[in-house]
């Protein structure tokens, strides 16, 4: 690095354009990620809240929560089964609806036992329980649509009147779609029963009760999944493979991933031409100290060295910079944005891979500077 | 003897664009003397730096260094030979532009695979006031002159303790008086350090210097004749 410092210092204006360069991208890198991360968050949040290691679905090739639906049998099975610690059935269906300033939400109804271990209680106010149509919102509602404890939501088409009971901090979600938290019951009489309600003084028939969306499960790792699911005629998935059941989960993970990989590969390109233009430039010298002994190996590995202290110093300031960006934008705003400290290193090791493999493709060069350059009559 | 060039020849391009560049060429060196090869551009004087320093492998012949055959080594070996027993001396100094004096004589030292240490260090304090420039120590090369820049030059050849120095028209960037210095320099260092100094140039003036002056001509190398016997300036010692 005896060389490679000196450089550095010598050209620091050209190195200094370069440093900035690759902070923007290291920048550039983590910003995404987190925007990304926010984004996907915002579509599997209500999931991944979720105190759960497995979902089971109604069996499918390709089990979504919006096809799925499991009957009393199926969630009563799983829970007499070895291996499994606690299990309880968990409804799910969109709905349009109106909130009491009038104004149009969609909404995802999850029904669920009060008490039960996947129910989330309340933030502020009562959990779910108390009142038979008394329903927890999720902080989307509460941030976007303004609304409030003792709220009414009246769901469109079936008119079920929910009462906003409790609120929850968390952007609990499901496909971009907030999360009402409601008893099981209210759940079912909502998703299957008649427009209005039962007739007064009227119940509906038990049947109605009999089904939901999927069963959620803490397993132990023993479980023997597969026979389970097989008797049952279920899909028991892990909780990473069940957001991917939520609808644009993977299509949103993949164009994040296209980009990152895009954005690297510019990197590399960057930080390759570069130090292919910096070697050009530099033939002439690097022929002479060839001339005067040196191996190809030192100066490789001098200019390596140097392309990583320029790569690591860079690589911190930007995601240092972008590790502040990200706090004033979970502080300050509602843009959705995760802080994932083991993202955002891997994202900055991944520019300084990619920069890596650009240098070495441009000091690849070096090898072939014949020394005679430096004799002038040959040159 | 310190350089023996025994009957080499070199043949540069191939096909109808062959050149002989040197041609049945012999010479030796002693320690201690400054040989100086003299002719025109093109005449060979380069290449046979090139192949002196082991940068162009001769087509035949056979060169020692100090007893060890050159044309026997492999690219790696002559590298290795280049950075510990030879000094080179290039036409407009050629010194690397982000280093300071001091630290070009350093750089010998890493070349070589050792951290400069205070021994280095030392040892390219006391070459620098040699050569006149300890005050200019810490500037770097665009920051000195043509002559301080080749007196430069000349001490990082001798940073290793070279017992061959090969010089390459050391004074064709520089005016006559400038250049007087430099060559004067040399031949003082040659004699000090006991190296064989092999130097060529276009230059009629420097020869007065030269303890032994031969004449190359299309590849081809008269016999070396002494100046100083011919009438050349006097003998400083």
């Amino acid at each position: 690095m005896f060389l490679a410092l000196r450089d550095l210092v010598f050209a620091r204006g050209r190195f200094l354009l370069m440093a900035v360069v690759i902070v923007m991208m290291a920048l550039m890198m983590v910003l995404l990620t987190g925007l990304s991360s926010g984004l996907v968050d915002r579509n599997i949040s209500g999931i991944r809240a979720l105190p759960i290691t497995h979902l089971a679905f109604e069996y499918d090739d390709k089990p979504t929560w919006s096809n799925s639906m499991v009957e009393r049998a199926m969630w009563e099975g799983w829970a007499d089964r070895p291996g499994v610690m606690t299990s309880t059935q968990l409804g799910n269906t969109m709905f349009n609806a109106r909130t009491s300033k009038d104004e149009p939400v969609t909404l995802a109804l999850w029904g669920m036992e009060p008490g039960s271990f996947i129910d989330p209680g309340a933030d502020a106010g009562q959990a779910i329980g108390g009142d038979p149509y008394g329903v927890v919102v999720s902080r989307m509602l509460v941030a976007e649509n303004d609304v409030e404890i003792g709220d009414t939501i009246v769901l469109d088409r079936v008119l079920t009147e929910l009462k906003v009971v409790g609120l929850l901090d968390a952007h609990n979600n499901i496909a971009h779609t907030p999360i009402v938290y409601a008893p099981f019951r209210l759940w079912a009489e909502a998703s299957y029963g008649p427009p209005g309600g039962p007739p007064e003084g009227e119940s509906l028939p038990d049947i109605l009760y009999d089904f939901a969306t999927v069963v959620a499960l803490q397993l132990e790792e023993t479980t023997d999944i597969a026979a389970v699911d097989e008797e049952l005629f279920t899909v028991a998935l892990d909780k990473p493979m069940s957001f991917v059941a939520s609808t644009g989960y993977k299509a949103e993970r993949d164009s994040v991933r296209i980009n990152q990989g895009f954005l690297l590969v510019i990197a590399t390109l960057i930080i390759g031409a570069f130090f292919s233009i910096w070697t050009i430039q530099r033939t002439q010298e690097i022929g002479l100290i060839k001339a005067l002994g040196a191996s190809t190996g030192y100066l490789v590995r001098d200019a390596l060295g140097q392309v990583s202290l320029l790569l690591a110093v860079a690589v911190t300031c930007g995601v240092g910079i972008g590790y502040g960006l990200g706090d004033l934008i979970v502080e300050r705003t509602d843009i959705p944005y995760v802080i994932d400290i083991r993202a955002m290193l891997i994202s900055g090791a991944l520019v300084i891979g990619g920069g890596l493999v650009g240098a070495v493709l441009a000091v690849r060069r070096i090898a072939r500077i014949d020394p005679i350059i430096a004799l002038g009559q040959l040159r | 003897m310190t350089l023996a060039v025994d009957s080499v020849s070199l043949v540069l391009g191939d096909g109808d664009q062959q050149v002989t560049a040197l041609n049945k060429v012999s010479l030796t060196v002693e320690a201690g003397v400054l040989c100086a090869v003299m002719g025109p551009s093109g005449a060979g004087k380069s290449s046979l730096l090139a192949v002196c320093g082991g940068l162009l492998p001769p087509t035949s012949g056979r060169i020692a260094i100090e007893g060890n055959d050159l044309t026997a080594l492999g690219e790696r070996d002559r590298a290795r030979l280049r950075r510990e027993r030879i000094g080179f001396i290039f036409q407009q100094s050629n010194l690397v532009a982000a280093l300071t004096a001091m630290d070009q004589l350093l750089l010998m030292a890493h070349i070589n695979g050792r951290k400069p240490d205070g021994a280095h260090r030392e040892r390219a304090e006391q070459l620098l006031e040699e050569v006149g420039l300890a005050h200019r120590a810490s500037h770097r090369p665009d920051q000195m002159s043509g002559g301080e820049r080749q007196r430069v030059g000349i001490a990082r050849a001798l940073m290793t303790e070279p017992s061959l120095l090969l010089v390459d028209e050391p004074t064709s960037m520089l005016d006559h008086s400038r250049g007087g210095e430099v060559v004067e320099l040399l031949a003082r260092q040659t004699r000090e350090h006991a190296v064989a100094t092999l130097m060529v140039t276009h230059d009629q003036a420097m020869l007065s210097w030269a303890d032994q002056v031969a004449e190359i001509e299309d590849g081809f190398l008269g016999p070396p004749s002494t100046p100083h016997l011919k009438g050349g300036p006097p003998d400083e010692t």
